[in-house]
């Protein structure tokens, strides 16, 4: 009975002690930031590449002499990718440490919760990844966005199944979340416009098991091509499962998000091979620094990045710039700052206008990249790609059949 | 055809492991009358081990369940003996306060979980992972039908212990009538203890055969719970028997939703069987059975 109790009592203190934070303090001489990202949860690996990148831009950024001879201070946030709890970080991070600005937003859902709670406050927020269109064109005048919205991710897919693969008939499968649903639903429109079919549209709730059911039913309408919206887990399983099934569309193509990840081939295998994907960057790209960008994450963390890390690397140099700019550290001042950004980054020139019904967005371009050896190329479109497409593809004899 | 027959064998493979979960639930609930809400949770602390023994010591998850399994049956041991019993002997308003404990017991180990291995998306890589065979047009994923298979040994093994031997008796003797049981000279609190350790081991051993098909993160222990919790439903609560039949109609009636009616409503389908049997078959399906007979 006794001995029963202590450790009851020792459970209960071992979960306590996990719900002590560590807050930091007021220093002078120093501006600080606050950043929203996934660190720990389904979207960890996105947040990962993404912290990474912001660390690499401050280092750079504070031993060139930070913000007129201020340090930059970057205060890293945890959202676990659950929008209640990217709600309750911002509102520590604006009322308790008192940042100057917010930066970072990955996942859609958990952006546009953000972006609300920065509204309220007046807090100028710089988005760099979260790209469901109504964070965007809510029109809310506090929100910034350096990333193109969703709605335009297939841009540079559109243009190469137009020249390249020219299909009749397409499935497409999304996982049902805001930018998943949303991914996908634009997607569909484009492809009526083009005339071609689209004979299945589904989507998912992420974390099965088993996706045969509706490869299946895939393999027997027997697509041109499968477009697919996921994050990194369900991709890879998705591409490992449709080689089991030995279905065969004539491309599989990604939705950018979880089809560039390093993780992806990592997990899926030869499975991986010849996908392409939609993407927003590549380091072969004509922007100054990009490729400078690339083989410093390469020698610091010894792995590859992808557009994810190139975003918030050049957010950072955003918020750097717009910070040296403006007058005071004053809401208003940022503000009128960040409306000014006009500015060449890594990720290509960034400048904040209305596009269509978006107001403050940036407008970028998209890509095509496709997984070749192990390696992300960029094949599209051909002037800046560094591979040729390859197409068509004999995905049986590439899965080892 | 092929569709329907590859969406039946998807589902009857899914429901092997499904039959591993409901079981060890069932038999809990059989002998202490409590739903085990940490079950998932217990589940997910066995395909971390797993997990840990195959990236650190490469060892395959296969020969994992020789550790994995001993290694929660006396983590089961340990949470009844020292955590669950010492709660009958209390007074309080709930008769079902054990039942909260083991939903404390899953916050618990889900945080611990958490702690050590923070919430990033694991994944076993193993040689056989994406290796399929096939039937006709049907394809059979390895590992999948690995893991059928040894549920299959796993069951067949329990169903002979219980039949069999001395304590398997006990086990059945105290899940009838615990005091009879104990007039009879079965040591009850013997008994408890040993019915969680192999309720323990036995959704270990669901864990450690998904490892090579799914991937794990802390809070994979709640879905899992539920299902466990659907098939139990399902088969008629506290019946081993009736958690194989559970287990077999809750993967297929998913596979076939996720065909039919589409992916996004898959765990809708469960939960709606869930609900009509709760309503018309109160007893499950071993409820039809007795039905049949009176």
């Amino acid at each position: 009975m006794r001995i029963s109790k202590i450790l009851m009592v020792i459970f209960l203190s071992v979960t306590l002690c996990f719900t002590f934070g560590v807050s930091s303090s007021m220093a002078a001489g120093t501006v600080k930031v606050g950043i929203v990202l996934p660190l720990t949860g389904p979207q960890a690996k996105f947040g990962e590449i993404e912290k990474l990148s912001f660390d690499l831009a401050l280092e750079e950024i504070n031993a060139a002499g930070g913000i007129n001879g201020k340090k930059l201070i970057l205060v890293m946030e945890d959202d676990t990718g659950r929008p209640d709890v990217g709600r309750s970080v911002v509102e520590k991070l604006i009322t308790k440490d008192k940042v100057v600005m917010l930066g970072g937003g990955y996942s859609s859902s958990v952006t546009y919760a953000v972006s609300g709670v920065c509204q309220q406050n007046a807090m100028p927020f710089l988005v760099n990844t979260g790209s469901a269109d109504k964070i965007t064109g809510s029109g809310w005048d506090w929100i910034y966005r350096l990333n193109p919205p969703v709605s335009h991710y297939a841009d540079a897919v559109t243009s190469l199944l137009i020249e390249k693969v020219k299909p009749k008939t397409v499935a497409i499968l999304y996982e049902n979340s805001l930018f998943g649903t949303k991914g996908a639903g634009k997607f569909e429109k484009i492809c009526k416009k083009l005339g071609i079919k689209v004979l299945l549209k589904q989507g998912y709730e992420h974390g099965g098991i088993d996706y045969k059911p509706v490869l299946t039913q895939i393999k027997r309408l027997n697509p041109d091509i499968v477009y697919m919206v996921s994050y990194i887990m369900d991709a890879s399983l998705l591409m490992k499962q449709a080689r089991e099934l030995k279905l065969t569309p004539k491309m599989f193509i990604g939705g950018a998000a979880g089809f560039t990840l390093p993780e992806f081939v990592d997990n899926a295998g030869k499975a991986a091979d010849k996908v392409i994907s939609a993407t927003l960057w590549h380091q072969v790209l004509p922007f100054p620094g990009a490729m400078d960008y690339y083989n410093k994450f390469v020698a610091k963390y010894n792995r590859p990045t992808e557009y994810h890390g190139a975003e918030a690397y050049s957010a950072c140099y955003v918020i750097a710039d717009v910070l040296k700019r403006a007058k005071s550290f004053k809401n208003t001042d940022i503000k009128k700052a960040l409306s000014e950004t006009d500015m060449m980054t890594v990720f290509g020139p960034v400048k904040f206008t209305t596009w269509g019904k978006l107001k403050n967005q940036n407008i970028a371009a998209t890509y095509v990249v496709q997984w070749l050896d192990g390696n992300l190329e960029l094949v599209w479109p051909t002037k800046h790609a560094t591979k040729k497409f390859n197409y068509p593809v004999n995905w049986l004899k590439i899965w080892g059949y | 055809m092929d569709v329907f027959l590859q969406t039946l064998v998807a589902g009857i493979l899914i429901g092997g492991i499904y039959c591993l979960i409901g079981i060890g639930m069932s038999l809990i609930m059989g002998v202490m009358g409590i739903i085990n809400l940490a079950h998932g949770q217990l589940m997910m602390v066995a395909m971390y081990i797993t997990f840990v023994l195959s990236a650190y010591m490469h060892v395959d998850p296969y020969f994992s369940l020789i550790v994995a399994m001993p290694a929660l049956f006396l983590l089961g041991c340990f949470l009844q003996k020292y955590l669950l019993n010492p709660l009958m002997k209390v007074e309080s308003i709930l008769p079902e306060n054990q039942v909260l404990m083991t939903v404390g017991i899953g916050m618990v180990l889900a945080e611990i979980a958490r702690f050590i291995f923070s919430s990033d998306y694991k994944c076993v890589k193993t040689p056989y992972g994406g290796s399929a065979f096939f039937i006709g047009n049907i394809s059979l994923n390895v590992p999948m039908c690995i893991a059928f298979i040894f549920a299959v040994v796993i069951t067949v093994a329990l169903f002979w212990f219980l039949a069999k031997t001395d304590t398997g008796r006990s086990i059945r003797a105290t899940a009838q009538d615990k005091e009879a049981a104990t007039l009879m000279g079965v040591n009850s609190t013997r008994i408890t203890i040993i019915t969680f350790g192999m309720g323990s081991a036995l959704v270990a051993s669901a864990g450690s055969l998904l490892i090579p098909i799914y991937y794990l993160f802390p809070d994979i222990g709640g879905p899992f719970t539920l299902k466990a919790f659907v098939i139990c439903i399902l088969g008629g609560l506290g019946s081993t028997v009736g958690a194989i039949f559970g287990g077999l109609t809750l993967g297929i009636a998913e596979s076939l939703g996720a065909t039919y009616i589409g992916m996004g409503y898959k765990d809708m389908v469960g939960f709606l069987i869930f609900v009509l049997v709760l309503v018309f078959l109160p007893g499950g399906l071993v409820g039809i059975k007795r039905l049949i007979k009176s």
